[in-house]
């Protein structure tokens, strides 16, 4: 392990990353049983399960201890998460769901990209199996964006989805804590903000030409603050691990 | 919406067994679905889709009259007997 590189910034700037994709494994999964019809509850909660384990190993790097793992992550002060309130919200409408899950997997293959190069060996290698796997997570959301879209009252409810979610993408592309000395040391290769207009592009080649207005980004995101969804999100995360917290799992 | 039938194949020389079926509307979202409904714990290395309309299913009775014809049969049993019995026969010679 190349101890030099992760410092306590570095750490900070990956925790981000893995606290996403904790947060959104767990939003996707909170579907199972409840999505509009069987196959897809089944997909939405398996490709939820992926992100989880992307946010595994995540966690195994920065903390260096694979068994301090669930008492870290289930322990710690709502402060303490560098999540973005993208995907801590949460969102009953299946489509706002569904939106949410193309936003960010068409966000999320540009973050690990930024790694491909990294001075960080483990990095490199999470990375490509992110990547991987993240093809599939794409084509999932894109096949099922494509078809509702063909449907004129799925595609209002896609497009007021939209609204709803849009400007809380922007939260996930805000600077991040513990980026400047993650470049710095070339543990990363760039700016992630950098990559919004990318992510807009595909975005309007997919929806159309959207309101301007959705694409303000607000002040007062900068991964320090939650949402006001995240204690009931954090509660239904440590929902079993309350019940016997020493227990060995 | 369509009805598919999923097929897969574990690695190596197995082949190819139904796994179960997948209603979808499309071949790409049959196979997107499949995949995290069938084969996300590594099930198989490769997998097929069959759109049920486009299998051919025999009438019924087809193959019944198939069912009763006991000299088609051969669990080897009546070999195996007639062997033993010379086997026995040449030992006590």
């Amino acid at each position: 392990m190349n101890d030099s590189v992760l410092t306590p910034p570095v750490k900070e700037y990956l925790l981000a990353f893995a606290d996403d994709e904790h947060l959104m494994g767990q939003q996707h999964t909170e579907w199972i049983g409840v999505a509009p019809f069987l196959e897809e509850d089944m997909a939405f909660a398996s490709i939820g399960q992926d992100e989880l384990g992307h946010a595994l190993m995540l966690y195994t790097l920065i903390l260096e201890c694979p068994s301090g793992i669930d008492i870290y992550v289930f322990n710690r002060k709502s402060e303490e998460w560098r999540s973005c309130q993208l995907v801590e919200s949460t969102h009953r409408r299946w489509e706002e769901a569904l939106i949410r899950h193309w936003c960010y997997d068409m966000a999320e293959d540009l973050r690990w990209e930024l790694f491909s190069d990294s001075s960080l060996p483990e990095l490199i290698s999470i990375s490509e199996r992110a990547l991987k796997e993240e093809t599939y997570h794409r084509r999932h959301a894109e096949a099922l964006v494509e078809n509702l879209l063909m449907v004129p009252d799925s595609k209002l409810r896609l497009m007021n989805a939209l609204e709803v979610v849009v400007p809380q993408v922007l939260g996930l592309f805000s600077p991040i804590p513990g980026e400047e000395e993650a470049i710095s040391c070339g543990v990363v290769s760039g700016k992630y903000s950098d990559l919004l207009p990318i992510w807009r592009t595909r975005l309007e080649e997919r929806f159309g030409v959207l309101d301007s207005g959705l694409f303000i980004q607000a002040d007062n995101e900068n991964r320090t603050q939650r949402h006001s969804d995240f204690d009931y999100l954090f509660g239904r995360i440590r929902e079993v691990f309350l019940l016997d917290p020493k227990a060995v799992w | 919406m369509r009805v598919y039938e999923v097929f897969l194949k574990p690695d190596g020389k197995e082949e190819f067994r139904h796994a179960g079926s997948i209603e979808a509307a499309t071949d790409e979202l049959a196979l997107v679905l499949a995949r995290e409904n069938y084969a996300r714990r590594a099930e198989g290395t490769h997998m097929w889709l069959v759109n049920r309309e486009n299998i051919c299913v025999s009438e019924e009775g087809f193959i019944d009259s198939n069912l009763d014809k006991p000299h088609r049969h051969n669990d080897g049993e009546r070999v195996a007997r007639w062997r033993k019995l010379q086997r026995n026969k040449k030992n006590n010679e």
